[in-house]
């Protein structure tokens, strides 16, 4: 290859990479919008605002699929640029998945503001625990402009407390449940909300992990994080 | 010729004049020794200084110009003054660069410098702490791809800088951040920064207030517009122009109230109108407002006053007596007829003074009191409207309260009633001798 081609080579990987990030910060925006929906009383603008969001994002995916494998088909990429074109197509689906789940938690709010002031109260701890994803997604997406293993490893680590607010929520649910039938309705829109924030978790922890195979060149998802760690300190 | 060129010439001179005084004297065989002793000897000493200054430039940057002798001597004094005064240019300059981080560093503002291509060249702390950079790892990033809110993209790439992008914080997204990008140099672009949560709060504030001032003056407005126009146009007999010019003086009167009203919390505000330090007879000041509240019940309430312990409070009497008759003509307002309103003092065992009035009126639902302070916040706005209230009135007692060092305590309970109390704190309460505490005036008005 010339230089010139090089160069625009070089370019293009830019582009996507740079594409990827301002997607992700669409995510954010959006993540946002949506803790704020959870924390005020419902508001309709944000409600519209995440919907909107949604379609940006979908249409910022199909976007960078389509750069993606016009690079593929145009230059046979190997190696460090194929891992980095594969690693940003997945880092895509995962924000797509992202756009989704927040958009679910925007409409159950709507829906359970309605209903009962129980909800008010649990949908406290739902709204903290989003306030986590987004540092999480924050965090993964940082680490990947930056290229950086050590924090994407600590995205991975905090995975773990969204599970655990998840599981707290769905017991202090159950209890409620069991004490006055009434709140059931309410209570299963929340455990909706909360599996979607969980999901959140993951998919922010996805991210995290491609940032780590990219860097190192290694699948990372099913490890550990002790493991990960270990595969981090090697050189 | 320069003297250095000359002097360079010297012993070469003297070599060849003794090479050829020894061949007029002793011959050729000696005139070769002495002219090439001579000639090594000079090509030694030139060597010799050769090999000093190939070292010192090969040695570190500030090392010591080497000294010489002869010719060589002035050469290197030269040499050694311009690289004194390149040195002391060089810390100039220096000094000048660590001047203009140390600038930067001080900005209140973050500042971040782009190149032609939008990557970070340098971050203040400032921008880092703002933005979230990382000024020693994030060099040559795309700034986009770390500030990666899309008010900011669409900011970028608009192209007009006149104007700021204002965007939520990455790190904390209640806080606002004021983003502009300053062309300069070349394609290159300053990223100025700036926090600038506490000053959108102001703004909304501000925004949503004047809206509410606007919509409370309109109301009134309308109602007397529409009745002028009827009594333009419309043949009325006396009865009812009588009856609409009432109406119309009514809804007068509500604007006067909200304007005074709204002049009373201006004045509160202002900072050049400090609180006066009078002796407010808290006595005096329960029997006026209980002679305003039966003035208002027209008799259709059990005006209770309990006056406590005799006491002065130092603070103003104006304020305090406007902050209480607002508490009292509310109390009024909702409890319905037949009801009881109770004006009492007491001051605490922690000498605060307490002035509260309890009603036994419709009472406010839990959820609505942390709000109920709020300008123009109503719980049910008709109500308040069809009573003549303002919507301004706890704001001021607020307002009072707290200029008071004290503060506005509600408590209340849907359809059993409220007690409003203003809590002074017992640095303003001055008990009187407890002599005059059993002579105070207690008494009960139907």
């Amino acid at each position: 290859m010339t230089e010139h081609t090089n160069k625009q080579f070089d370019a293009e990987m830019e582009a996507i990479r740079s594409g990827v990030l301002s997607m992700g910060g669409v995510v954010e925006q959006q993540l946002m919008r949506a803790t704020a929906a959870l924390e005020k009383e419902d508001d309709a603008g944000l409600i519209d605002a995440v919907g909107a969001d949604e379609i940006a994002i979908n249409r910022l995916q199909v976007a960078i699929d389509q750069q993606c494998a016009q690079i593929i088909a145009r230059r046979q990429p190997t190696a460090v640029d194929l891992r980095m074109i594969l690693t940003v197509s997945k880092i895509v689906n995962d924000l797509e998945r992202i756009g989704d789940e927040v958009k679910k938690i925007a409409r159950k709010a709507v829906e359970t503001y309605g209903s009962a002031r129980l909800a008010q109260v649990r949908i406290y701890d739902a709204a903290k625990t989003l306030g986590t994803t987004m540092t999480m997604l924050r965090l993964a997406l940082d680490a990947f402009a930056r290229l950086d293993v050590v924090a994407a490893a600590d995205v991975i680590d905090r995975d773990a407390a969204v599970d655990a607010a998840f599981a707290s929520i769905l017991r202090q649910l159950v209890s409620y449940m069991m004490e006055d039938p009434r709140t059931i309705t309410p209570a299963l829109e929340i455990v909706f909300i909360a599996k979607s924030i969980e999901r959140i978790g993951d998919h922010a922890k996805n991210i995290a992990e491609a940032v780590v195979q990219v860097v190192k060149g290694k699948d990372v998802r099913h490890a550990t994080a002790d493991e990960i760690r270990a595969e981090i300190a090697q050189p | 010729m320069t003297p250095i060129v000359r002097r360079s010439l010297a012993w070469p001179a003297v070599v060849a004049a003794l090479t050829l005084a020894t061949l007029a004297g002793a011959g050729s065989a000696a005139a070769l020794a002495v002219g090439g002793v001579g000639a090594v000897a000079v090509v030694a000493y030139h060597l010799w200084h050769l090999w000093r200054i190939a070292a010192w430039a090969a040695g570190p940057p500030d090392a010591r110009v080497p000294d010489g002798y002869g010719v060589w001597g002035p050469l290197l004094t030269l040499i050694h003054r311009r690289v004194r005064a390149r040195n002391v240019y060089e810390q100039d300059l220096r000094n000048v660069i660590a001047r203009f981080e140390a600038a930067a560093s001080a900005m209140p503002d973050g500042v971040v410098v782009l190149d032609a291509a939008d990557r970070i060249e340098v971050a203040n702390p400032r921008a880092q702490a703002l933005l979230g950079l990382d000024a020693a790892h994030d060099r040559g990033q795309p700034i986009v791809n770390l500030v990666r809110q899309p008010g900011f993209l669409a900011y970028l790439e608009a192209g007009d800088f006149g104007d700021v992008a204002l965007v939520p914080s990455g790190r904390e997204p209640a806080r606002m951040l004021a983003l502009q990008l300053v062309p300069f140099a070349a394609g290159r672009k300053l990223l100025m920064a700036r926090d600038v949560t506490e000053r959108e709060a102001v703004a909304r504030m501000r925004r949503e207030f004047i809206a509410n001032v606007s919509h409370e003056l309109k109301t009134p407005l309308t109602v007397i517009a529409g009745f002028i126009e009827t009594l333009q146009d419309l043949e009325l007999d006396p009865a009812q122009r009588a009856r609409f010019l009432g109406l119309m003086r009514e809804q007068a009167h509500n604007m006067q109230r909200l304007v005074a009203d709204l002049l009373t919390l201006s004045a509160l505000e202002s900072e050049d109108h400090p609180l006066v330090d009078e002796e407010v007879d808290v006595a005096a000041l329960l029997r006026a407002a209980a002679d305003e509240a039966k003035l208002l019940s027209r008799g259709q309430h059990a005006v209770d006053v309990d006056a406590g312990p005799a006491a002065i409070v130092h603070g103003s009497h104006d304020e305090l007596a406007s902050a209480y008759g607002n508490l009292v003509s509310n109390a009024i307002r909702y409890t319905p007829s037949g009801g009881r309103v109770a004006l009492s003092w007491r001051i605490g065992p922690d000498g605060t003074g307490v002035l509260a009035v309890a009603d036994t009126g419709i009472g406010i639902a839990a959820e609505y009191l942390p709000r109920l302070a709020e300008r123009f916040y109503r719980v049910d706005r008709s109500r308040s409207r069809a009573t003549g209230g303002t919507g301004l009135g706890l704001a001021i007692v607020k307002h009072v309260a707290l200029r008071h060092g004290g503060e506005l305590a509600i408590e209340s309970e849907r359809g059993r009633g409220s007690t409003f109390a203003i809590r002074l704190p017992a640095s303003r309460v001055v008990p009187a001798a407890s002599v005059t505490s059993s002579a105070a005036p207690r008494g009960t008005a139907a």
